[in-house]
């Protein structure tokens, strides 16, 4: 059994998952209302709330796993990268917990347990495949040849997707966090109502959102307040389509050049309904199959990290007491 | 001091240094104190803390199973610092199911000053940035001022009503030696031992005072506005 930790954001979480993948609890206290009020996390705020929150979620984990402390065979958590403040809170209780009972411990980075919450069960993806990895924090297509690393294809060169999603939600005066809420204005509103850019930087497999961003500013700047309101629809759906547009070519254009038959979704993201929609037919018509795992395996969580875990050679004690957390991790090619 | 009859482990990181005490039931303790040059240098917590509290533990010949109680450092001091203190305390707590213990930083720095060493009372100083101490003044084993964070220029008037000026001990007091001497107040000297927060101080306190949270006093509200 493996108990992780993840703290790298706004969110606390702790899981339990079997080492066949089995993810017997996933527990995560949230603090986006918290940070709502501030329009963001606020990374002294969020480190405060895992101070208290991090004990709690380990020991709700455990027990509705069913799974006691003496049968913990490892503890995993998040080294990076993330808010360092936030990240040391969860890494340094699970590095000491791990200390206490003797425990081997696996430091792992955040956006590999992205790149394979997929292969958890119980319909786990096998390598090789790609994953597209869009959230509030990273955007970026890796190739997996095997679950233990993972090599990063491209990924965006400023804002990450769901960036791009509350900077948009922002300016249109939909409230945090943006995705969820341009997701749900976009339903009354005309996706082909404004032309908003499509930019696919560099002949590789690179992101970028910031001039999307720019450019709905211009057109809200061009509006008066009651026009604002009477396209409000409009203007998300066709932003969202936008950003829809930008991640399905790139996820195409990577599986067309790598030759893979497997598509894995994560991130915040993935749950986007108009993306999972647009994936899901195109990789169809091509024969490629899609993995999107339920939304709670998708934005962060602890199940993913300790689904990494299962694929690296965990520190036996005490080789890991002078281990720390980091803020720029980097860890796949 | 009487046996404490409990294994007690204690720890302080709200300065830059490391403290780590490992505390037996009979009496004898293993401890890492911090030196005066590491409490202004750069902090290194998440590296030096696990690693030491381990080091305690071997030369004190105990297990971490053999633990009945966590004694942590809750501040005020650098935030940082405090969170990965109670983080780790917590998650040894956790280990095995032993209570942890909240200390406050100030009162366990005026204890390892205490005594002879201070007659008049200690005046308990950590570095708070941006020009300011978070102080405590503690004398006859009691707290004289709250801990609050304060300008160094605004102590001496503080002082001004107490008989004779304490000793002034802490980070806080090498950091502005020179403002503090200047309104009368006695540093300890630079080299001395009395400026680091001490495990032993910690584990001793935890004993007296079982009950106190492990929760950080951060004396400070965050720097964010929320929204209008
Ligand atoms: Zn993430």
């Amino acid at each position: 059994m493996i108990l992780a930790v993840e703290t790298s954001c706004d969110d606390t979480a702790a899981a339990v998952v079997s080492v066949r993948g089995e993810v017997l609890s996933n527990v995560v206290a949230s603090q986006g209302l918290l940070h709502a009020r501030y329009g963001g996390v606020v990374p002294e705020v969020a480190a405060r709330r895992h101070l208290e929150a991090t004990g709690p979620a380990v020991a709700d984990a455990l027990e509705r796993s069913g799974v006691s402390l003496d049968e913990v065979e490892t503890v995993a958590a998040t080294r990076g990268p993330g808010l360092i403040g936030a990240l040391l809170v969860g890494f340094s209780a699970a590095k000491a917990l791990a200390a206490a009972r003797g425990l081997p411990f696996a430091p792992v980075d955040h956006l590999h347990g992205h790149v394979v919450a997929a292969t958890l069960e119980p319909e786990p993806i096998a390598a090789p495949y790609l994953c597209l990895v869009a959230s509030g924090g990273h955007s970026f297509l890796a190739r997996v040849d095997e679950c233990a690393t993972y090599t990063v294809l491209g990924q965006t060169l400023d804002d990450a997707a769901g960036e791009a999603f509350d900077k948009g939600a922002r300016l249109l005066g939909l409230g945090y966090p943006g995705g969820p809420a341009i997701d749900r204005a976009a339903r009354d509103g005309d996706p082909e109502a404004f032309a908003f850019p499509r930019s696919a930087p560099g002949d590789g497999l690179d992101l970028s959102f910031s001039g999307l961003k720019t450019s709905l500013l211009y057109r809200i700047r061009d509006m008066g307040p009651e026009q604002l309101d009477a396209r409000r629809g409009d203007l998300a759906a066709s932003y969202q389509r936008a950003i829809v547009d930008a991640l399905a070519a790139r996820t195409i254009e990577a599986l067309e050049r790598e030759g893979l038959e497997r598509l894995a979704l994560g991130g915040g993201v993935a749950a986007n309904s108009e993306l999972r929609e647009r994936l899901r037919s195109e990789c169809e018509a091509r024969g490629v199959a899609v993995w999107v795992p339920p939304r709670e395996l998708c934005t962060d969580n602890a199940a993913m990290i300790a689904a990494a875990a299962r694929f690296l050679e965990p520190m036996p004690y005490p080789d890991y007491l002078s281990l720390d957390a980091s803020a720029r991790l980097v860890s796949a090619a | 001091m009487v046996s404490p009859d409990r294994n007690v482990i204690g720890l302080d990181t709200s300065t830059a240094g490391v403290a780590a005490c490992a505390l037996r039931a009979d009496g004898r303790f293993a401890e890492r104190v911090p030196s005066p040059e590491s409490l202004l240098g750069r902090p290194a917590h998440a590296r030096e803390l696990m690693p030491a509290l381990a080091a305690v533990m071997e030369e004190a010949e105990l297990g971490w199973s053999d633990l009945d109680l966590v004694a942590v450092s809750r501040g005020p001091g650098s935030f940082t610092g405090v969170r990965i203190g109670v983080a780790t305390a917590r998650g040894l707590g956790d280990a095995h199911g032993i209570p942890v213990t909240g200390v406050v930083s100030l009162r366990a720095l005026a204890e390892g000053a205490g005594g002879d060493a201070a007659p008049e009372g200690v005046l308990a100083l950590i570095d708070a940035r941006r020009g300011e101490v978070f102080a405590g003044l503690y004398g006859g084993g009691e707290e004289l001022w709250a801990p609050a964070a304060l300008a160094p220029e605004a102590l001496g008037r503080r002082l001004e009503t107490l008989a004779g000026p304490p000793l002034a001990v802490g980070d806080g007091s090498l950091r502005f030696r020179a403002v503090l001497e200047a309104a009368g107040i006695r540093v300890a000297p630079e080299d001395s031992a009395l400026h680091a927060v001490r495990g032993l101080s910690v584990c001793r306190l935890a004993l007296r005072a079982p009950d106190e949270p492990a929760l950080p006093l951060y004396l400070r509200e965050p720097d964010a506005r929320p929204m209008a």
